[in-house]
């Protein structure tokens, strides 16, 4: 196992700096309550089945006799046509958007990353023809692909997870093909190159741990994003499905109701709203404290 | 009697990532009407950063202006709020020539569209009109083909060539306070000769004041009346301009003279390094200055008159610098 | 600059390659049946078999792909099956209800987001730019499609003030005879001089409107205003103030001109973000446009439906993104 802890000894001073930039974030007063959010979502979705009032509800149970009941002290959030409680429901669909928004852009960055540092790391003609499919997947309009896909594969929460992959993977390659070709034009690398080792092993030894900073910062701004077209999706049908209680399924549901059930729509899009806004200021904060590092004041 | 143009006690400091830098820290400068003033020091002392707090263009957040008075016959500037000194004080009254032209020209305008720009919001002339003044400018800064010239843009011109459009843009305000910050930088010494000659022609004939920064002694020597040594924002020595270079009696000045290369025979005495700690009190130069003395460090010297109209703010003036 | 558009233009043909080639892999080689998926889920073996011989399923690969290019330069984009009729034909129906909604996002990114953008950066931390960042990146965080329920229940079921959905009420569309030039309700209506007509489809299309103009506005705010604050720190800004020029020219002429690259690239960006957000809109307000369409059409399982859409609003992205790319060039340094 050298390799891992030859990458883990390249990666010292980028841990350092993520530690000084995580003191910077916690300045201002908006970036803080933002954390604090995500820490409590990601509490919530941990412990779902202990904070839901009716976990069974988010599952399969059904409770007909309370059907669409207007928030009460017994059903905070109000039942859905089935009498479940809308709380329990949209509880549980923290979890699953965290979930599944995490796998989505983890399958990206196992695809994206790979290919950037190969395509930054070689160059010449793989470089090109990795770049020229990178503009090709570019070129479709956000979610299209992910929709054209899903619907192609079949409309499930697993294929609308692999669909975003597919659609998302094109833009942590560019940024780690960059940061590659900058780094292979330096020292350390031109030594290892004069030594004779092999490519494949000065990409993933060398090249690969310093492009790490910027994609990892992308990808966690890029986690509200998802979570938005994950609901999206699922809200033309072609992601969850009944009766997973994703929250853009619930959305979509509450169609038929929403205008005698206000609570139907009401509370999962503030649960996407509150979610996705968190990570965009998140995302937000790390971008500016990356970048202005030449402007310190 | 107040003169035309006069600096009080002024404090700049720059809020950065470590605290407040001070940057400027002047007792007293004074310009009398139509005359020229040479303001010299190395690069860092706080030349621009002056220019830039004359004409109240400090950057926002960072520059805190402590404490001072800027007066401009008879108002002072410092008093002013943002709207007043846009509205009569910027390019109508004072203007500027910055230093890096590449920089401080709009990449994506036109030469020409620029120089009009400004004809046009202050001498207030329009369409044709403003075309030939344009032109007229270009030929006043002897840029040759003036008729080319305007369609061009910045980066398609020579370093030259761009410095003289930075003039041209600055005296096609009109204005009567001129503040040039080191204005024939990149500029071959014959090209600087004639720039030189153009200045202070134009200030015979209009009668403007000039602030004229340069890092180099020798050619303030040429064009101004009064000089003045700016060391980390701090006047070292200031007076009529011959007398100072003639009779130097800060060891400072006597270090930047003794650099201007006279003939190649003599040596050049230059002593830029850092010699002794760095000091929060006393005498800003204490840290580099060879002649310096234990009590230089515990008090901060004024400026005192020595001379007539030369000042000196150093407890050993007038001993010579080995 | 011509070259550079020659060349463009020759990128773009590749990249169109490109994605109709990506498409064809989508329709013909992922799904496990792609005969059945063309007929839909309620075809019988024999339509099947048929499809998979109209298809061409039978033959190598390459062959397939050089028919469906063929058919594709013909401007075939095969039937519908809920339908039957041609599925370009029906795009074409549809498309100028949501090149309406379109329109209005981009109108609205441009002369609402851009200026949102200029004067935050200039008034940097100030209450208006804390107002206006919290807005661009909360409107950025709303599902569209939430959006949309939400302004239908304040606006129409508590309110009262405008419409449920539809390019017009029924009323209208009963009584009276719609013109149809352009296909254009709005110009229509107006050319026509019926202005009943106009009223009451300007009054249909506002929360249509501002349901799909939101994420356009503060998408391009954010983006404009981090582009005006790295030039308002630059030293032409501040030689431009020092000659006595005014806000407003220093601001909106020297400032501005210089984001032209980073702005035409967001708007385009937002104007793609657009295309797909009224897949998701269109059908809440019952909008004849291609997004209710491409809505029905996942519905209902209509493949050949989803696969126009998607070749469609692809090649129209790639188009747009190579004009945004044209007008960069319109920047002097990069003529050089």
């Amino acid at each position: 196992m050298q390799w891992l802890s030859d990458f883990t000894m390249t990666l010292q001073p980028s841990i350092r700096e993520f530690r000084m930039s995580f003191y910077l974030l916690n300045r201002n007063r908006l970036q803080r309550i933002s954390l604090i959010v995500i820490v409590l979502l990601v509490l919530v979705a941990v412990f779902a089945p202990f904070i839901a009032p009716y976990p069974g509800h988010a599952i399969s149970d059904t409770n007909p006799d309370d059907k669409l009941q207007p928030p009460s002290t017994r059903y905070w959030f109000g039942t859905d046509e089935l009498g479940r409680d809308m709380l329990s429901r949209v509880i549980y669909g923290t979890r699953i958007s965290l979930q599944t928004a995490l796998i989505a852009v983890g399958m990206a960055l196992l695809i994206g990353v790979p290919l950037g540092a190969i395509a930054g790391g070689l160059g010449g003609v793989m470089d090109e023809i990795i770049m020229r499919i990178t503009d090709v997947f570019l070129s479709f309009p956000p979610l299209l692909l992910a929709i054209a896909m899903s619907a192609f594969l079949g409309p499930n929460l697993r294929n609308a997870m692999l669909s975003i992959a597919i659609s998302w993977w094109p833009w942590y390659t560019r940024i780690i093909r960059g940061q590659a070709v900058s780094i292979r034009e330096r020292q350390f690398v031109r030594a290892a190159r004069a030594i004779g080792t092999p490519k494949m092993s000065i990409i993933f030894k060398h090249i690969l741990p310093n492009t790490f900073a910027p994609v990892i910062v992308q990808a966690s701004m890029d986690i509200g994003g998802v979570i938005l077209t994950i609901a999206s999706l699922s809200f033309l049908g072609l992601g969850a499905q009944p009766p997973t209680p994703e929250w853009g399924l619930l959305i979509s549901t509450s169609r038929t109701y929403f205008l005698n059930a206000w609570w139907y729509s009401t509370f999962p899009g503030i649960a996407i709203v509150i979610t996705v806004l968190v990570f965009n200021l998140i995302g937000d904060g790390i971008r500016e404290v990356l970048d202005p590092k030449t402007r310190r004041f | 009697m107040t003169q035309y143009f006069e600096i009080k006690n002024l404090s700049v400091g720059f809020r950065t990532f470590e605290g407040v830098r001070e940057v400027l820290n002047i007792e007293s400068l004074s310009i009398g009407r139509g005359e020229t003033y040479g303001l010299v020091g190395e690069s860092g002392a706080g030349k621009t950063v002056l220019a830039l707090t004359i004409l109240g263009l400090l950057p926002k957040p960072a520059g805190i202006i402590h404490s001072g008075e800027i007066w401009l016959d008879g108002e002072d500037l410092l008093m002013k709020s943002d709207r007043e000194m846009y509205g009569q004080y910027r390019g109508k009254r004072v203007a500027m020539i910055f230093q890096d032209p590449m920089s401080t020209l709009n990449p994506v305008f036109t030469v020409g569209q620029q120089l009009q720009r400004v004809i046009e919001k202050q001498q207030h002339i329009k369409g044709e009109a403003n075309n030939l003044k344009a032109l007229e400018m270009l030929e006043v800064v002897k840029l040759p083909d003036a008729g080319r010239m305007l369609d061009k843009y910045p980066h398609e011109l020579s370093g030259g060539q761009r410095q003289r459009i930075i003039i041209a843009l600055a005296l096609a305000c009109g204005a009567e306070f001129l503040i040039a910050d080191e204005p024939t930088r990149n500029l071959d010494v014959t090209i600087q000769a004639g720039i030189l000659k153009l200045m202070a022609d134009l200030q015979q004939e209009f009668k403007m004041s000039v602030l004229f920064i340069a890092n180099n002694v020798g050619l303030v020597n040429v064009v101004c009346k009064n000089a003045g040594i700016l060391y980390k924002g701090k006047i070292l020595e200031d007076g009529p301009s011959k007398q100072v270079i003639r009779t130097a009696r800060h060891p400072y000045t006597q270090m930047l003279i003794s650099a201007i290369p006279r003939d190649k025979s003599e040596k050049l005495k230059f002593a830029s390094l850092v010699i002794k700690a760095e000091t929060e009190k006393g005498c800003p130069y204490y840290s580099r200055c060879i002649i310096a003395e234990d009590d230089c460090a515990q008090r901060t010297p004024m400026l005192e008159p020595i001379d007539g109209a030369q000042r000196v703010a150093c407890f050993l003036a007038g001993r010579r610098v080995p | 600059m011509k070259r550079f558009i020659l060349r463009r233009l020759l990128l773009g043909i590749v990249v169109m390659l490109g994605v109709a080639f990506i498409t064809f892999f989508l329709t013909r080689v992922i799904p496990s049946d792609p005969a059945a998926k063309w007929v839909g889920p309620r075809a019988t073996p024999e339509q099947i078999a048929k499809a998979r011989i109209d298809l061409g399923l039978d033959q190598p690969l390459h062959v397939q792909f050089y028919k469906y290019m063929g058919d594709l330069l013909q401007g075939n984009l095969g039937s519908s099956l809920r339908t039957r009729r041609p599925i370009m034909l029906e795009l074409k129906e549809n498309l100028p209800a949501t090149i309406e909604l379109v329109l209005i996002s981009t109108i609205a990114a441009v002369f609402i987001g851009i200026p949102l953008g200029v004067i935050s950066a200039n008034r940097k931390d100030q209450w208006i730019d804390h107002l206006s960042r919290l807005f661009s990146v909360g409107v950025v965080s709303l599902p569209t499609f939430w959006v949309g329920l939400i302004l239908q229940l304040l606006f129409f079921r508590t309110l009262h003030i405008f419409p449920l959905g539809g390019q017009l009420s029924t009323e209208i569309k009963l009584t009276m005879e719609i013109p149809k030039i352009t296909g254009f309700l709005m110009f229509d209506s107006l050319v026509t001089g019926n202005f009943r007509i106009f009223v009451d489809a300007l009054w249909h299309i506002v929360l249509p409107g501002i349901t799909i103009g939101l994420y356009p506005v503060g998408l391009v705010a954010r983006m404009t205003r981090s582009a005006l604050l790295e030039i308002l720190n630059e030293d032409y800004i501040t030689a431009a103030r020092s000659y006595g020029l005014s806000e407003r020219i220093v601001l909106w002429s020297y400032a501005l001109k210089n984001s032209i690259g980073s702005t035409s690239t967001v708007v385009a960006l937002s104007i793609g973000y657009t295309l797909v957000n009224t897949f998701l809109t269109e059908s809440i307000y019952s909008w004849p446009g291609i997004g209710s369409y491409i809505a029905s059409a996942v519905i209902g399982l209509d493949y050949p439906a989803i696969m126009g859409v998607t070749i469609f609003s692809a090649f129209s992205y790639v188009i747009l993104n190579l004009v945004a790319d044209i007008i960069i060039a319109l920047d002097p340094r990069v003529r050089a």
